[in-house]
């Protein structure tokens, strides 16, 4: 009934974390090596893969300690290239 | 499952995170947040919620020292969390540790029960918290800085527990990057919760202009302060970074404008700006100290691999580089969070080959230094996972020692997976950990790893032999007790799941193969076949069992082990009708620990209850009060966990032998609801209890309801487990008048007793079958049974079984004295007889000193131990100067001015 109970959703996924501002792209390494872009609109993208949901808490709180405001949480289907212009809170 | 090593010392308190942070000269006065903070004493608690950087500490800060300026009595704790305080019981030990520091005695009985050997209910240590807490006067602060690392569901219970019943002297301050998962929606809407947040907490207008242009000292214009205060929306921590790149340079106004027109991160801009004006010594200081989270001058030379770190971490603090004291003597530092994690990012960017060495020379460092957590932790951080299982290794007796079980937990959780099966000590710690938290499941899979070690390595007599190259061994000492300890985990395994022979069998097999100096090996097991037989009604091999396991213990001096044994050695001891050795056992338990020094062991209310007992069977009721009034005055915390409804238990005797069958039940019922299982079988239950008060009352009705719902017949199959509840029976039969039925129960009762040498139950089992053949006009079996009872129930001093029968049984008595028996203990008994009982213990007259305080008792016993003042410092958690503090109180009660003296006079005093 439940899609949580198949597991899939707690396992590897590929995510994107926006936030307001523009991130030093050389943070990469300390976000365990996601991808950081800054977009024109002057936020800056993280991207990546994470091994299960802890994994991505643990990425929200390194983002939470930097202080800079998030602005969206976005799921990227993990079995497609990420779209061109994934759902954003704000264009 | 296994016991501590040695004796408790408590877990070495850091005081740098004690550390009252101090306003730093510069600082914004913050007077409307202040006042919001002063409306914390009409609250339950103040949340201080905002992201780094926002001046959540420095308001604290601001806050606490404008308190105690203002004279007030408000005093404050506290404590800067890290990772570490997930642990349970870590939290809770540097909570009281921080408590300390303003009220010395406070929280001695909870950090006791943080130290003991059983766990407990974290409610449990918080009950006896928060009563001592009730006590004080005026108000206490308690300060949680940096709240948001603690992820601990347990711990967040907890602090729930502690809030739903905070005494109103104490008032809880959290600082936190994120709203704690604690009820504030509840505490909201009842007004108790005083909230800062980040909204709050921004640099107003006016006070970045009073930061920039007074503190700094900076002279800008109007529309440049609104320019950076506009760009970095109030971040008190983006301003003061602005403020730092402009010192010393002529052109703000172009940094200004430059920044404002930039949308970089402000804190990457910034610091940017502030690391490059640096010399390249600095910044690669900056850099490779970045990995610390704790900063002192020797660390940071091991780590930066220079020399005259301690010159630099001052040249930071003079020239205002985020740099935070940890300590007033300038020990310790750490790096504002925000600058810590930029530097790191540009570290990690810029030399990331350079991360391993670093976090290897500042394990290295720790492990030298005798902080292996710290040491483990930054092993890890370098990804050196080998290294991080050596200092587990290594660590994991101190970790037993300090019962940091969470901790030791995380690791092994951290550790992957290849690294710990080749490990076999790692194995068998982990299926330990499991086994203590009833993880049966994760327990079987590490002892298949330990198992297959152990069976590659080792013969059938424990010898060694090679090892194959795969395998890894640190830890000689706990490898060399591997097969030992595979079977002690494997009986205790079998013992949760319900086998007693499997139990027996593994417990056996570990003591085959056990090396003498294994005391802590040598106790698990022998107990764990007293308790598996026990259940088997052996009581023979059970007693020999726990004898041996006391007597292992006694010479190790493990004080608690000794109580939570001497219990069962006691009570089996009753069962055996040797009265003489059972109180003999606890005596010697309590004269351990009073040799021993340092505060009462747990477990110590245990041994008056006991002690309260034998009195009881000798008829010295008066005695017996006493010693459950010391159970008392010892206090609940003193208790092993079944004390609870054991000492109550007694007192309902007491109760019920002194008529006050109404009141005995009440404690019954009391006793009934505290009841705590534990692995030893239940052979004497609260129910059946209250069934012999309701034959006494005659609620015959009652009786018959238990015994149906006990499933209870005159002709059950006996067994001794079942034993007291079957006795029970028969005096139910008793009163009912069906004789013959009591009587066959009772012949099969007396023979099952004696063949398993069960004395006690024999006595009581014959005083009844003397009441039964009296009832049937029988005076020929009742004179021969009575005469029986009293030739067993002389050599050890049996009364109380007799009295309790009242005129029936004195009539006997009369009978039995006329036809020749034992005068001088007959006439005991039949002055026992409604007589008032003696009281073998006087209440001392008038102390001729000024009492001590518990906590002057607890220095005075410890100055009668060879231990040095640090060493009691250490092992009250209190500080040397507190110490000093009691023992010149000690002296000045007790006239005299040396510890000698203090000790001998103390003894003169029997304090």
């Amino acid at each position: 009934m439940s899609e949580m109970s198949s597991g899939a959703d707690h396992g590897p996924g590929r995510y994107e974390i926006r936030l307001t501002g523009h991130l030093d792209p050389r943070w990469a390494g300390w976000f365990d090596g996601m991808a950081v872009t800054n977009d024109a609109d002057g936020t800056t993208v993280i991207r990546g893969d994470v091994v299960d949901q802890s994994a991505l808490h643990g990425l929200l709180h390194k983002v939470r300690d930097i202080g800079l405001p998030l602005v969206s949480v976005v799921r990227l289907d993990a079995d497609q290239p990420p779209p061109p212009s994934p759902r954003k809170a704000r264009p | 499952m296994r016991a501590q090593p040695q004796p408790v010392i408590p877990v070495t308190v850091l005081e740098t995170k004690l550390y009252v942070p101090r306003p730093r000269p510069g600082q914004v006065s913050r007077p409307r947040l202040r006042e919001r903070l002063d409306r914390a004493t009409r609250a339950t608690l103040v949340l201080v919620s905002a992201p780094a950087g926002f001046g959540k500490t420095t308001l604290l800060t601001e806050w606490l020292a404008a308190s105690s300026a203002d004279g007030g009595r408000r005093t404050a704790a506290w404590l800067s969390l890290d990772a570490g305080d997930n642990d349970p019981a870590h939290f809770w030990t540097y909570v009281i540790a921080g408590l300390r520091s303003l009220v010395p005695d406070m929280g001695a009985s909870a950090l006791e029960l943080l130290q003991s050997p059983q766990a407990l209910p974290v409610e449990a240590v918080l009950t006896t918290l928060i009563n001592d807490l009730g006590t004080v006067d005026g108000d206490v602060v308690l300060v949680l800085d940096d709240y948001h690392v603690i992820e601990s569901r347990e711990v967040h219970d907890a602090m729930g527990f502690l809030l739903d019943h905070l005494p109103p002297q104490l008032h809880l301050v959290i600082s936190s990057r994120a709203d704690p998962p604690l009820p504030l929606a509840r505490l909201r809407a009842g007004g108790e919760l005083v909230e800062v947040r980040a909204a709050d907490l921004r640099f107003t207008a006016e006070e970045a202009a009073a930061y920039l242009n007074d503190a700094m000292g900076l002279q800008l214009t109007a529309p440049d302060v609104a320019a950076l205060e506009g760009r970095t929306e109030g971040w008190i921590a983006a301003l003061q970074l602005a403020a730092l790149s402009m010192q010393g340079r002529a052109d703000a106004g172009d940094f200004i404008a430059g920044f404002a027109g930039d949308d970089r991160y402000v804190v990457d801009y910034l610091v940017e700006e502030v690391v490059q004006r640096q010399p390249q010594p600095v910044q690669d200081f900056l850099l490779r100290t970045s990995v610390l989270t704790r900063m002192s001058g020797p660390l940071c030379d091991a780590v930066a691999g220079s020399t005259g770190g301690k010159a630099m971490l001052q040249a930071l603090e003079r020239g205002n580089l985020f740099l935070v004291p940890l300590d007033d003597q300038r020990r310790w530092y750490r790096y504002h969070h925000l600058f810590a994690d930029v530097l790191q990012a540009r570290l990690m960017d810029e030399h990331p080959e350079l991360l391993p060495d670093l976090h290897a020379a500042a394990s290295r460092w720790y492990a030298d230094n005798g902080e292996p957590a710290e040491a483990i932790r930054h092993a890890m951080a370098g990804g050196d996972v080998q290294q991080a299982a050596d200092l587990v290794e290594r660590t994991l007796a101190a970790v037993r020692r300090d019962r940091q079980d969470a901790l030791l937990r995380s690791w092994l959780e951290a550790l992957p997976e290849d690294v710990i099966r080749v490990r076999p000590v790692l194995c068998i710690a982990a299926a330990g950990s499991l086994l203590s938290t009833a993880e049966v499941e994760g327990v079987e899979r590490r002892l298949r790893d330990a198992e297959r070690w152990r069976d590659l390595v080792f013969d059938d007599a424990g010898r060694q032999g090679e090892r194959p190259p795969e395998l890894v061994v640190v830890n000689e000492q706990e490898f060399a007790w591997l097969p030992t300890w595979v079977s002690i985990y494997r009986a205790g395994l079998a013992l949760a799941l319900g086998d007693g022979p499997a139990t027996v069998l593994h417990a056996r097999r570990a003591l085959e193969v056990l090396d003498e100096d294994d005391v802590v090996g040598l106790g698990a097991a022998t107990a764990l076949i007293g308790l598996a037989s026990w259940g088997t009604g052996d009581l023979a091999t059970t007693y020999a069992a726990y004898v041996s396991c006391l007597t292992t213990f006694e010479r190790a001096g493990h004080v608690a082990d000794v109580m939570g044994i001497a219990i069962t050695v006691g009570d089996l001891c009753v069962a055996f009708g040797r009265l003489d050795e059972a109180m003999g056992t606890y005596e010697s338990a309590l004269a351990l620990a009073a040799a021993q020094g340092g505060p009462a062991p747990r477990g110590s209310a245990d041994m008056y209850v006991g002690i309260s007992g034998v009195h009881f069977e000798r008829g010295d009721l008066g005695a017996a009060h006493a010693a459950l009034l010391r159970c008392r005055e010892l206090g609940e915390h003193l208790g092993l966990p079944q004390n609870r409804y054991r000492s109550r238990v007694a007192m309902a005797r007491l109760l019920e032998a002194e008529g006050d069958l109404d009141g005995a039940l009440e404690l019954l019922d009391e006793a009934e609801r505290l009841y705590v299982g534990d692995f030893s079988p239940r052979v004497r239950p609260v129910p059946a209890r209250k069934a012999r008060v309701w034959v006494k009352q005659g609620r015959l009705d009652d009786v018959r309801s238990w015994a149906r719902r006990e499933g209870l017949a005159p002709d059950d199959e006996l067994s001794y487990l079942r034993e007291f509840e079957h006795v029970t029976l028969a005096r139910a039969l008793l009163v009912e008048d069906r004789l013959d039925e009591a009587a066959g129960l009772l012949d099969r009762l007396q023979e099952a007793a004696q063949s398993g040498g069960r004395t006690g139950a024999v006595i009581e089992v014959l005083v009844l079958r003397a009441l039964v053949a009296q009832r049937q006009g029988d005076p020929r079996t009742a004179l021969a049974a009575v005469s029986r009872a009293l030739e067993l129930a002389e050599p050890e001093g049996h009364v109380q079984v007799f009295v309790d029968e009242g005129e029936p049984m004195a009539s006997l008595l009369r009978a039995a004295a006329a036809s020749g028996h034992g005068p001088a203990y007959l006439h005991r008994l039949l002055a026992g007889q409604g007589a008032t009982a003696p009281s073998s213990r006087r209440p001392r007259s008038g102390d001729p000193v000024e009492p001590l305080s518990e906590r002057e008792r607890d220095v005075l016993r410890l100055l009668a131990t060879d231990l040095s003042g640090p060493e009691i410092a250490r092992r009250l958690v209190v500080s040397l100067n507190t110490v000093r503090t009691h023992t010149k109180n000690i002296y000045a009660k007790l006239g005299v001015n040396s510890r000698r003296a203090a000790v001998r006079r103390a003894e003169e005093l029997d304090l």
